[in-house]
């Protein structure tokens, strides 16, 4: 489902962000990115849905090189791949349900799939009861399930969560790794950046390690160290 | 790209109220500037209209009698070219003379009627050698006294001067306006680029949910559109008073040698629409060079 080969990536010509760094994961896996506060994980993530290109080696993404795909293509590479952030990027203007809809909509998806799509979706991270109310309303841990209903509303194959819990305490992050590990058994491979060294510990599943941008360990079922 | 409607009018709409002030200024200065460079298109139009006659270095025109005979036509041919004086002369008849008048004011029933009546003489117009005011004056009294002529109208220092200054007034105009249409594109490149900023949050999360770049644009360049599609039609009735000032002068009749200082009004609609489609397109190429440099970026 991801294969990055020899994959080098340099910030502004001088920061070695990710250093002759190659990893495959299967579809269907679930994979931690651990490793210390600019070590890369971020700039890995960047690599797979094309916010960024490598500066040496190859990225593949569903058996694609997505190296060489044109500009016009990568909107659609990204409809596969769900993301999800420390900070949510929710919207704040707009309502719970607006929010998720907003991802379908701007995809281009006609207002009778949003109609069914969505309240399907919400009921999933369950926040059916607060789905007219405003990020700014809720808690961080129901802002992060929301954030998780936009990625995963329309069903990508992989799902990049960017330290999700990073902002979460201890018993909301749990819910959060009940719900991701939900969306993983539904076939979706997620790949997931954390410090989060209790959660790792707990989950135990691949651990992939990276630091100064090289990649120093890969385990499945492996613990933070 | 399943761009639908009720989407682009929603994002437009909340475009417009975030910047209401901004809109407004923009769409003035659309307005103006369109206004400014139709109006004075209508001028230098209007000028040639009136001048048609005196183009190439004519001087005078000797008109004769409508019923003059062909003996009488023949002397006044030959005199014109046995005379050192006369560089060059060309005879305009009836049919030309009224072929003229509908070409320069077509679809106005009016206004040929008005005029055929003074034109339809056959006409001989003549380019001196030397066009030294007093000897092209003395040159057509020869003329007028000679029988069969009905009148001899020389293209006096004030029409070439009006000419000169109608001509440097537009060009003056017409650059004003260009300036100020250039402003205008920039006023709406620069709303486009303040609604971009106050949405980026909305466009990050866009990008990454795999929206197309043109599904992003399409808003902001329907907002340009607007803008200059606004601008141009308040522009168009004004454009049209405009012309009616023109009809004024016209209707002066101690301005005779300005006659046919008038636009047909079938021209008065097309540069109106002209100027719309104009305002239309500064809008949209604005708008989408400012939502392309930032998609870019
Ligand atoms: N856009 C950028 N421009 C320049 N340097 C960057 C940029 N993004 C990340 N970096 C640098 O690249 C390295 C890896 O960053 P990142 O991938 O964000 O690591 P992590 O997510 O593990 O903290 C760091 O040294 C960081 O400062
Ligand atoms: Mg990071």
């Amino acid at each position: 489902m991801i294969k990055l080969e020899n994959v080098t990536k340099i910030y502004k010509g001088e920061v070695l962000a990710l250093q002759n760094a190659s990893c495959e994961v299967q579809r269907g896996e679930f994979v931690f990115l651990v490793g210390p506060s600019g070590s890369g994980k971020s700039t890995f993530m960047r690599l797979l849905n094309k916010e960024e290109d490598a500066d040496r080696g190859r990225v593949y993404v569903a058996g694609k090189d997505i190296g060489v795909l044109p500009g016009y293509k990568v909107p659609f590479l990204r409809r596969n791949i769900g993301c999800v952030f420390q900070d949510f990027k929710l919207l704040p203007n707009k309502t719970v349900v607006q929010n998720v809809a907003f991802a379908l909509e701007v995809i281009g998806h006609p207002r009778s799939v949003i109609k069914s799509k969505v309240p399907a979706i919400l009921e999933l991270v369950g926040l059916s009861r607060k789905m007219h109310n405003y990020p700014d309303e809720l808690s961080g841990g129901e802002q992060q399930r929301v954030s998780i209903a936009r990625a995963f509303v329309n069903r990508p194959l992989i799902l990049l969560a960017d330290e999700p819990t990073g902002n979460l305490d201890p018993n909301t992050s749990l819910g959060i790794m009940t719900l991701l590990d939900r969306i993983n058994r539904t076939g979706t491979t997620v790949v997931m950046a954390t410090h989060d060294r209790g959660i790792v510990d707990k989950m135990r599943r691949r651990v992939v390690e990276l630091d100064k941008g090289q990649i120093v360990r890969d385990q499945s079922r492996g613990v933070y160290e | 790209m399943n761009l639908r409607l009720d989407y682009v009018v929603r994002e437009t709409t909340s475009n417009f109220r975030r910047n209401v002030t901004l809109t407004l200024a923009t769409v003035i200065t659309v307005t103006i500037s369109l206004t400014l460079l139709g109006a004075a298109l209508l001028f230098r139009d209007a000028v040639d209209n009136a001048t048609v006659r005196w183009k190439d270095g004519v001087e005078f025109i000797v008109f004769m009698e409508p019923d003059i005979t062909a003996e009488l036509e023949a002397d006044i041919r030959g005199q014109l070219q046995d005379s050192r004086e006369v560089l060059e002369f060309t005879y305009i008849d009836k049919d030309e003379a009224y072929a003229e008048v509908q070409e320069l004011l077509g679809d106005s029933p009016e206004l040929v009627d008005v005029i055929t009546a003074e034109r339809l003489p056959a006409s001989f117009r003549v380019k001196p050698t030397d066009t030294l005011p007093e000897r092209v004056d003395r040159l057509a009294e020869v003329f007028r006294a000679q029988p069969g002529v009905s009148r001899v109208v020389t293209a006096s220092e004030t029409i070439r001067a009006i000419e000169d200054l109608s001509s440097g007034l537009s060009q003056r105009v017409i650059i004003i306006a260009i300036v100020l249409l250039v402003a205008a594109a920039v006023l709406i490149w620069n709303t486009i680029r303040m609604a971009l900023f106050s949405r980026r949050q909305d466009i990050e999360v866009m990008k990454l949910v795999g929206a197309t770049n043109w599904f992003i644009r399409v808003p902001f360049m329907v907002e340009g559109l607007i803008q200059g599609l606004v601008g141009g039609l308040v522009a168009m009735p004004l454009i049209w008073l405009t012309n009616n000032y023109l009809s004024i002068i016209n209707d002066d009749v101690s301005l005779e040698l300005l006659r046919g200082f008038a636009v047909d009004p079938s021209r008065v609609w097309s540069l109106g629409f002209q100027m719309v489609g104009l305002g239309a397109l500064v809008g949209t190429l604005g708008s989408g060079i400012a939502v392309t440099r930032f998609l870019d970026r």
